[in-house]
């Protein structure tokens, strides 16, 4: 007999069945669970922690688009920050003149371009050096936004205030509310959107090229082609990520879209784990949680133990950051998505194990 | 008109020549063996026809196509495969991911389509996966099927290896030495798999490889390389008694 809510004795009948991503009437139950629960969570948050959740969906987004380039492409990518740059820019140049829901597209489509673009080196290079030119291109978005007094040479671009959506006005209170729940509805969209894409050829070429490029090639793949678009979908992603992080922020300020912010999203590509889905969402979780957690912590420090000329308090928060990420390069390499997979994994055949 | 014609091909890197005026015909449905003593330039040789390397000078044409100066995809979507002689699959999904990977240039679904799965994209899907799932029945490797490449055994692997280059369906299969490292059994099961390839699924076959017992047994005509030069060509037995490949192999009375 089918037992359609376990994976035991739940045995696939077509090739059809064997492409479903949530197999079971219980992951489906748990992922509707899941989804509701985000849902009404704001109902019990207050203003400043939507802020935190606000900064991990737009952050989960843009580590997203960093995972399909580095994690499932294998092409490090040191400008993340930068392509994010380009979306939240483009964001600021054209919110003035459209409704927030074309302008994230908008943005997203502006950041793929530059992406593709930047991915031109991958044609020839590999490795190393590519990461090398994604930092050229990290420093020369950073120098021309500097020289640009259409963009306030870095300084803050406003974005538009008091806007109204059907009918529902976005103040200073709900600000982070509505927000919450747009770039929860893009995120889980753009994530199964990008999971559809992985049972598809589209996102297995991005592993063959990974895995091997030359073998790629002979299977009838074009290894420059798939790797400029790896970087026009990842950066698409991120480009949608600066749109959200422009209006979540109210203002586009370069510090925001810096080296150092690219290098965090790399952090957070790793702790959550490097080519998976789930740890694009878990690693910018895990560290932002972690940073604020540890703000509050370093107020508490400075209480015990404050010596003169150093600042204890302010010194806790990069530490933890580092101490992070080499305790997990050294004890899970695989990231917090490696948890996840053991535990469904001990989930899979419950409670029947044979 | 013959199916594949390597005509007068030099490969040079620097001043050493890896081919030398190297002249090849491949009929269709034959099974063509490609022998000689390492770095003799079969593999080079089967580089130029893949696209990997592209000659110095001399041409290549398969079926009317001019590979000379064409790249290994825009050849594999004539009709050429390649099985690798150092393992490349792709380690890090499953087989059935690899042998669906095979299949990227018959899938022609848009990306919006994929991004929703639906309509052409899961069509396009099941109906390859129907013709990867008869590779994977006929290279009988129904028990791996999810299992994940990189942790498979050698001998598995150089199967699957093979597997991936049958699901392209091409009409030329280039075997770079299958069974090499293999024990006994395994040789005898992937001798039978290529045999099997060539009744069934009508393919023509170049196979490099070392072993002369099993050369000298299944193949229509053989070519010997030594010294990136074809030295002897003609049904197994004749090229057994060459002089200059009993040279080749075992070196000169002097």
């Amino acid at each position: 007999m089918r037992n359609p809510w376990t994976r035991t004795g739940n045995y696939k009948t077509s090739y059809a069945q064997d492409t479903t991503i949530f197999a079971t009437y219980s992951e489906q139950a748990s992922l509707a669970v899941f989804l509701i629960g985000m849902l009404v969570l704001p109902r019990f948050l207050v203003r400043g922690d939507m802020q935190i959740l606000d900064l991990i969906l737009i952050y989960a987004l843009a580590v997203l688009g960093l995972n399909i380039i580095t994690g499932y492409a294998g092409l490090i990518n040191i400008g993340h920050a930068a392509f994010m740059g380009v979306g939240a820019y483009t964001a600021a140049l054209v919110a003035p003149h459209l409704p927030f829901w074309a302008v994230l597209p908008v943005s997203g489509l502006v950041a793929a371009a530059a992406g593709a673009v930047v991915g031109i080196p991958a044609l020839r290079i590999k490795h190393l050096y590519l990461a090398i030119a994604t930092l050229a291109f990290q420093l020369i978005f950073e120098w021309a936004v500097g020289h640009s007094p259409a963009l306030e040479q870095g300084g803050a671009m406003a974005m538009p205030r008091g806007m109204v959506f059907f009918g529902y006005k976005i103040a200073f209170k709900n600000h982070h509310y509505f927000w919450y729940y747009v770039s929860f509805t893009v995120l889980v969209l753009m994530a199964f959107g990008f999971r559809n894409l992985l049972r598809t050829r589209f996102g297995r070429s991005l592993v063959a090229v990974r895995d091997n490029d030359r073998a790629a090639d002979a299977m009838g793949m074009d290894p420059g082609k798939t790797k400029v678009f790896a970087f026009a979908l990842g950066a698409f992603y991120a480009g949608v990520a600066g749109a959200l992080y422009a209006y979540w922020s109210r203002a586009v300020v370069i510090e925001d879209y810096s080296l150092m912010i690219s290098i965090k999203f790399l952090a957070m590509a790793i702790v959550g784990g490097l080519g998976t889905l789930v740890g694009s969402f878990l690693g910018p979780a895990f560290l932002e949680l972690l940073d604020i957690n540890m703000e509050t912590f370093s107020y508490a420090i400075k209480e015990i133990y404050n010596p003169p000329g150093v600042d204890v308090g302010s010194a806790i928060r990069p530490l933890a950051f580092g101490l992070a990420i080499v305790l997990f390069l050294i004890f899970e390499p695989r990231g917090l998505a490696n948890w996840w997979r053991l535990l469904r994994s001990y989930f899979r055949n419950w409670p029947f194990k044979y | 008109m013959a199916q594949l014609s390597v005509e007068n091909v030099t490969l040079s890197f620097g001043g050493i020549n890896a081919l030398n005026s190297v002249d090849i015909v491949v009929e269709p449905g034959e099974l063509v063996s490609i022998i000689g003593p390492n770095g003799a330039g079969k593999t080079s040789l089967l580089n130029c026809i893949s696209g990997f390397y592209h000659p110095t000078h001399g041409q290549i044409t398969f079926e009317g196509n001019d590979l000379t100066k064409a790249s290994p995809h825009t050849i594999s979507g004539y009709g050429i495969a390649r099985a690798f002689q150092n393992i490349e699959l792709f380690g890090g999904v499953s087989v059935l991911e690899n042998l669906m990977l095979a299949r990227h240039t018959y899938l022609k679904y848009s990306i919006g389509a994929a991004s929703v799965f639906y309509g052409a994209a899961r069509r396009g899907e099941v109906e390859n996966r129907r013709v990867v799932e008869d590779v994977i029945d006929f290279m009988e490797l129904e028990p791996y099927r999810k299992a994940l490449v990189g942790n498979l055994p050698y001998g598995v692997r150089k199967r699957v290896e093979v597997a991936r280059a049958l699901s392209l369906e091409p009409k030329l299969l280039l075997l770079d030495e299958p069974m090499a490292g293999m024990t006994l059994e395994e040789k005898e099961d992937m001798v039978r798999f290529i045999l099997d390839i060539l009744a069934e699924r009508y393919t023509t076959v170049i196979l490099i490889e070392h072993d002369l017992g099993i050369v000298m047994d299944i193949s229509d005509r053989v070519y010997v390389l030594d010294f990136g030069m074809v030295i002897a060509t003609g049904k197994p037995e004749d090229v057994a008694e060459n002089p200059a490949v009993i040279e080749a192999y075992v070196g000169g009375a002097g």
